[in-house]
């Protein structure tokens, strides 16, 4: 449904993209996570017609965005990260204005607007002010925007940031519908568990590079293979770090008091071999714990934080 | 059908929807209404000395200054009203969304335009009934009167323009407005101004060639009428147009020309100029320059 080919994108000297290449399939649902500034919202503005690339080229529905706008717009339903609102209008006024851009019948709108407020749980709110909702019901009304053509993709830029958990929920809830409805989903955070639960593939971004792509459960169990061992010494701390830098298993060795964590990217049997050369070599061994990476450690662990 | 269907603007709609609906709009009327309705009675107590007896030959001069009221306002007030269209959007955030649906530059930006000066228009035709009172005394063809409303709506149209111009090139509306009125009135007193160096200009020529006594081109003149003050006075053959048009070569193409259909033709093309450049630049994505709206933002 979207294919994404080598595309750059500059502001002046700064480099936005970094030559992204990346396929998005028919209804599936694309988390892109990435830190803030990593390129999340260039490539969506890209996708969403609003920018055009310095290079490369970006397709949806098989149409280029830059040589077929138009067309680009019809299939697209685009939620940008801020919500304006226009004051003066009620929640269904806002819609039916926007269903009007899309040269809608007003006959069909009248029938499409109840089943899209239905759809966000606003229905209770049909005549409310839209600068009188809450920003949870903004979001969703947005969200109700963005549906009114009844687009293929859905292109939603941090929908849930500044949301309370509650409306976080309640979104997920409807990003779940729209799924089932075999629509094509991209949606961006800068937080990845908050994409993990909602998304079927996962791109991770970072200075306008793709870091990692894959099925969510690809990237996860990748990411669990590698482990933080923390073994707490009670002498010759610094002895036993330049050990354990010796070892082929160990990524990284760093010292927190009398602790020292190390990056294990071995297997079980492995482990247990590490623990015997230490106790072997008489370092004094007070505690040795293994922690899995969440997906916060994986997330750090892919970007390793530099573009933040 | 098609047709109806392509001509209905719904960013047009929407905007009259949400003016009308406001509370400033009946203020603004109010206002409008009680300034230009108390200037009137104003004048026209003076004129009748307290209201002891009134001279008909001063209806002209009283609907002169009624008119220039007008003009007045309207250069007080369009800019104003349309340096905010675009930028306003920009900054309420909605500009981006709008930019995605199918509403086209053209649409988005005649809508616009047409939605803020269809409020000034609306607040012109309702002063109609001050220029009743000059009616009721005589003195003014109703072509003049014609011709007076035909001058406010190419002004509105031509200074509305500029502004929208101005709100899609300048992202913040305070700098939009200021640029707008500095752009509308330099136009205005600009042309005046170039007027009078291009005639003290050609004086200098004919002094160094000793020409003195060849009469001075009328041209320069019709520069004086793009002058919006001007060309209301050449209206009422008030103008420094008028008046010289009985010194030059009446054989001279330029003498020939109505300069209130000059007027309109020259502020008619600024619109249609203003209007084309602001469809250009609103484009997120516009074919060779590949600057985008989005990057502005």
């Amino acid at each position: 449904m979207i294919q994404i080919r080598n595309l750059c994108k500059s502001y002046g000297k700064m480099q936005a993209l970094k030559g992204l290449t990346m396929d998005i399939e028919k209804g599936t649902v694309f988390g892109f996570v990435g830190p803030n500034g990593a390129g999340k919202s260039t490539t969506m503005s890209i996708l969403a017609t609003l920018l055009a690339p310095t290079s490369g080229k970006a397709y949806v529905g098989g149409y280029e965005v830059t040589s077929h706008p138009k067309e680009v717009r019809k299939l697209i339903g685009y939620m940008p990260d801020f919500f304006g609102v226009y004051d003066n209008l009620t929640a269904e006024e806002y819609l039916d204005f926007y269903g009007a851009n899309y040269d809608i019948p007003s006959a069909q709108r009248k029938q499409i607007i109840p089943q899209l407020l239905d759809l966000v749980n606003l229905s209770h709110k049909r005549d409310a002010y839209v600068d009188s909702l809450s920003r949870g019901m903004k979001q969703r009304l947005g969200l109700a925007r963005s549906l009114v053509h009844n687009p293929e993709v859905l292109i939603l830029d941090e929908p849930a940031s500044g949301l309370d958990p509650r409306a976080r929920i309640e979104l997920r809830e409807i990003l779940k519908e729209l799924r089932d409805m075999g629509k094509t989903i991209i949606i961006s955070s800068h937080i990845l568990p908050e994409l993990a639960e909602m998304c079927d593939v996962i791109g991770v971004i970072e200075e306008g590079n793709l870091v990692a792509f894959g099925r969510v459960d690809e990237i996860y169990a990748k990411m669990q293979e590698q482990r933080v061992l923390r073994i707490r010494l009670t002498g010759r701390i610094e002895e036993a770090m330049t050990r354990l830098r010796e070892m082929p298993v160990i990524t990284s060795v760093t010292r927190e008091g009398s602790w020292v964590v190390a990056n294990f990217s071995g297997q079980d049997e492995q482990q247990v071999e590490l623990l015997r050369e230490l106790a072997v070599a008489g370092f004094p061994v007070a505690a040795f714990n293994e922690t899995v990476g969440d997906l916060e450690d994986i997330f750090l662990e892919i970007t390793k934080g530099v573009g933040s | 059908m098609n047709v109806l269907r392509r001509l209905r603007n719904p960013v047009l709609f929407n905007e009259w929807k949400m003016r009308m609906r406001s509370n400033r709009s009946p203020w603004l009327i109010l206002f409008y209404l009680l300034v230009m309705g108390s200037m009137t009675l104003l004048a026209v107590f003076f004129m009748t000395n307290g209201g002891s007896y009134y001279n008909p030959g001063e209806t002209r001069e009283l609907f002169m200054l009624l008119s220039m009221m007008q003009l007045g306002m309207i250069g007080f007030v369009v800019p104003g009203l349309t340096a905010g269209v675009i930028s306003g959007e920009r900054e309420r955030q909605t500009l981006s969304i709008l930019l995605t649906t199918n509403v086209s530059a053209t649409r988005l930006i005649l809508g616009k335009w047409l939605a803020s000066l269809s409020f000034m228009t609306f607040l012109v035709f309702a002063t109609i009934p001050l220029y009743a009172i000059v009616f009721l005394y005589g003195g003014v063809s109703p072509l003049q009167l014609v011709k007076v409303f035909g001058f406010y709506v190419v002004t509105m149209f031509a200074a509305g323009s500029i502004g929208v111009l101005m709100s899609t090139l300048i992202k913040r509306t305070g700098i939009a407005t200021v640029v707008t009125y500095a752009l509308a009135f330099g136009i205005a007193i600009g042309t005046s101004v170039l007027a009078e160096i291009i005639r003290e200009f050609i004086r200098y020529q004919n002094r160094l060639n000793q020409v003195a006594s060849s009469p001075m081109p009328i041209w320069p003149d019709l520069l004086h009428s793009l002058n919006p003050v001007l060309a209301m006075l050449n209206i009422f053959g008030e103008g420094p147009y008028g008046s010289l048009r009985g010194l030059v070569n009446r054989q001279s193409l330029w003498a020939n020309i109505d300069p209130f259909w000059f007027y309109c033709i020259i502020y008619g093309a600024l619109t249609v100029v203003c209007l084309l450049l602001a469809i250009y630049f609103i484009q997120p994505v516009r074919g060779r320059l590949r600057k985008t709206a989005a990057e502005e933002q």
